[in-house]
């Protein structure tokens, strides 16, 4: 075990390997209020990827409702209870991660889903946290709630799918941070589907390897967005590259919504993973299940998205999501536009800060007929 | 390096002869030694009648507990071992108790296995019995449940593993694509990406062995071709196994080679590190006529 800087969780802590950061790491911001659980970036993946013999059940992709949804089935809730109670102690975790809480004899704390936990991908979609009770009211945070968490591999700057691996047939690659099982070296022990907490890696039995979300790096070499992301309907998704947050720039858009607006947060960085996926939590879900997924970060992320309004360039940055099919790694506000640019500040989008509103008059004359949206 | 010595089993060795099939009495005492017995031709078959007229030795299981992830609990205690050879080649035939049969490999369900082990050249000095060391490779010869399953005949759809799924449709299935045509199969393999990359894991040629060696925990890999030959049968409360290898290069130059087993029991999610295995045992040649 060796000592890294987790600079999500606020302190150092051990990891199986040293600390050995990508030259650029993958990142991406997903707007969870956006999200209207479509699945179309489900079948995006499904039918680029995985669509092949022993890949039935896998979804590198998926979109599950909370508090029920989880697919496998408790992926979240079943280490949570293995981990215990933690702490934090305001933006430091003073609790264990799952490579500290690796009980003897083990790499990282975990479980291995089976069969029936893949078994049900639907559960929970659409449930309520509770019942609507008489004389209930609207109020935000709803008193009623659920919401979609979309989630891919988190491309993690210390994977525990890579720790766990006792060949080392999982690596991180140096120029993008995206993270692959290697396929000719993969042995199918199964370590990686038991160690990654986010189950985010699947065992083939038709090929007795394990297989995993690729970042759709053939596309993100071609300076392209992965195929979950530009097929995403609510537009909630922006892919791009993140710095250490010493290193932010605030002209790159992901530096720009993680470190400098705080606005979007890694799902559940108690684990000590520095997961490289960050949400915009949901405003209507309450403080606590907030804080138990996205840290205490979260219930000020909130009141910044609450008060993107009055935020010129947080507001129109939001707008660039799902515009443009390429990776934007640079961006600025022209005025009423948020325009997206290359490494060497060529314009590749440009989006209006709002689209543009045209009232028709409800009596065509020139036609000589009402326009009417109803038969 | 170590000397041969520290990796000899201390325990007083007993040469087993006993008639296979009859109810079997306790294993016997960890054996000091094997000893091949010469015949003109290896069996390849477990019940083979050649095995009765062999003498039986026992090695004492212990855990994987060198590296992480380790088997915390032990499991097979204990494996009954006969060797043969012909000259050029040695057949073991091993046998081990094991109330389950796992035989296959699923997100959570892991065949049963064994292998053996030989030191890649046998040498005065001897490499580390946990899969060698670094500049002193060891062989291995691994046998599966889940391949010995394929090579009996289960297929290669999804429908073999689980009978009652159901599946609409798979890219390589388009109208386009004549059945069984070279042009299917290419598309076939393009959608199995282990199978693409050539992993000899993503299906077995045939043959419920795999021939592989390493130099230290964490370097197995597979060598180009598997030339040993294996055949697993269920007995009454566990496995027999067959393993028919070429002998390690300088086994006839030196008194005796080194041989090393290890067992995977699947019911308890034994899978690569997480296995039982026995210390270097020697192995000694047929005495001359
Ligand atoms: S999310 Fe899981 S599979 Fe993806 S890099 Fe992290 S640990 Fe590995
Ligand atoms: S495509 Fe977008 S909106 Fe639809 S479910 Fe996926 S993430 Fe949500």
């Amino acid at each position: 075990m060796a000592l890294v800087r987790n600079w999500q969780i606020g302190r150092e802590m051990s990891y199986w390997y040293p600390e050995n950061r990508p030259k650029k790491q993958f990142a991406a911001v997903f707007d969870i209020n956006k999200c209207i659980a479509c699945q179309t970036c489900t079948l995006a993946c499904k039918t680029t990827w995985t669509s092949g013999k022993g890949q039935e059940y896998m979804l590198w992709n998926n979109v599950e409702s909370k508090p029920y949804g989880c697919y496998p089935l408790g992926w979240d809730v079943k280490l949570l209870n293995r981990l215990g109670a933690q702490e934090w102690d305001k933006a430091s975790y003073s609790g264990q991660t799952i490579f500290e809480a690796a009980p003897a004899g083990e790499r990282v704390l975990g479980w291995r889903p089976g069969e029936r936990d893949y078994a049900y991908p639907n559960v929970g979609e659409d449930d309520c946290a509770g019942s609507v009770e008489k004389g209930a009211s609207l109020q935000v945070p709803h008193l009623i709630w659920f919401f979609y968490l979309a989630r891919i591999c988190n491309h993690c700057t210390y994977p525990a799918c890579l720790a766990s691996c006792p060949r080392g047939s999982i690596y991180k690659r140096q120029e993008d941070g995206i993270v692959l099982v290697d396929q000719s070296r993969c042995r199918g022990y199964r370590e990686c589907t038991r160690g990654c907490p986010y189950k985010k890696v699947f065992f083939n039995p038709l090929t007795g390897t394990s297989e995993k979300c690729i970042a759709c790096f053939p596309k993100i070499e071609q300076g392209q967005q992965p195929q979950c992301f530009v097929n995403c309907i609510g537009k909630i998704r922006l892919a791009g590259w993140i710095s250490k947050p010493d290193q932010a720039r605030p002209e790159n858009p992901l530096d720009f919504l993680v470190h400098i607006k705080k606005v979007a947060l890694p799902l559940f960085p108690q684990f000590g993973l520095e997961p490289n996926v960050y949400y915009i939590p949901p405003i209507h879900a309450p403080k606590s299940f907030l804080h138990q997924l996205f840290g205490p970060a979260a219930t000020e992320a909130v009141k910044t998205y609450q008060a993107a309004h009055s935020d010129a360039d947080l507001a129109g940055l939001l707008s660039l999501f799902g515009c443009t099919q390429q990776v934007v790694p640079a961006w600025k506000r022209d005025g009423d536009f948020i325009v997206g640019l290359t490494d060497d500040a060529k314009e590749i989008v440009r989006v209006p800060f709002r689209e543009p509103v045209h009232i028709a008059a409800p009596f065509d004359d020139k036609h000589q007929v009402a326009r009417v949206n109803c038969p | 390096m170590q000397s041969l010595r520290s990796w000899s089993i201390a325990a007083p060795g007993i040469l087993w002869l006993t008639a296979l099939g009859c109810t079997r009495p306790a294993p016997p005492p960890p054996s000091t030694t094997i000893q091949m017995l010469a015949v003109p031709k290896l069996p390849l078959d477990p019940s083979d009648e050649l095995w009765k007229k062999t003498p039986e030795y026992s090695a004492a299981l212990i855990p994987q507990d060198l590296v992480d992830p380790r088997l915390m609990q032990p499991s097979t205690s204990s494996l009954r071992i006969r060797a043969l050879t012909e000259g050029s080649h040695v057949a073991f035939r091993m046998e081990w108790t094991d109330e389950t049969e796992n035989n296959r490999s699923t997100p959570n369900e892991f065949g049963d296995g064994c292998a053996v082990q030989m030191p890649s050249k046998v040498k005065p000095t001897i490499p580390a019995p946990q899969m060698g060391e670094p500049g002193r490779p060891v062989q291995i010869t691994f046998w599966n449940a889940a391949w010995q399953a394929v090579a009996e005949g289960r297929g290669d759809t999804l429908q073999d593993l689980y009978p009652r799924a159901n599946v609409d449709h798979y890219p390589f299935q388009a109208a386009a694509l004549k059945p069984d045509s070279p042009e299917q199969s290419e598309m076939a393999k393009r959608y199995s990406p282990a199978r693409a990359a050539g992993n000899p894991m993503s299906r077995p040629p045939g043959a419920p062995v795999q021939d592989l060696q390493a130099e230290g925990p964490g370097s197995l890999s597979s060598l180009p071709h598997t030339t040993s030959k294996g055949s697993g049968r269920r007995i009454e409360h566990g496995w027999a196994v067959v393993i028919t290898r070429e002998l390690p290069a300088g086994m006839n130059e030196q008194p005796q080679g080194q041989v090393a087993f290890a067992v995977w029991d699947g019911a308890h999610e034994e899978v690569g590190a997480r296995k039982m295995r026995t210390a270097w045992i020697p192995l000694v040649r047929p005495e001359k006529p």
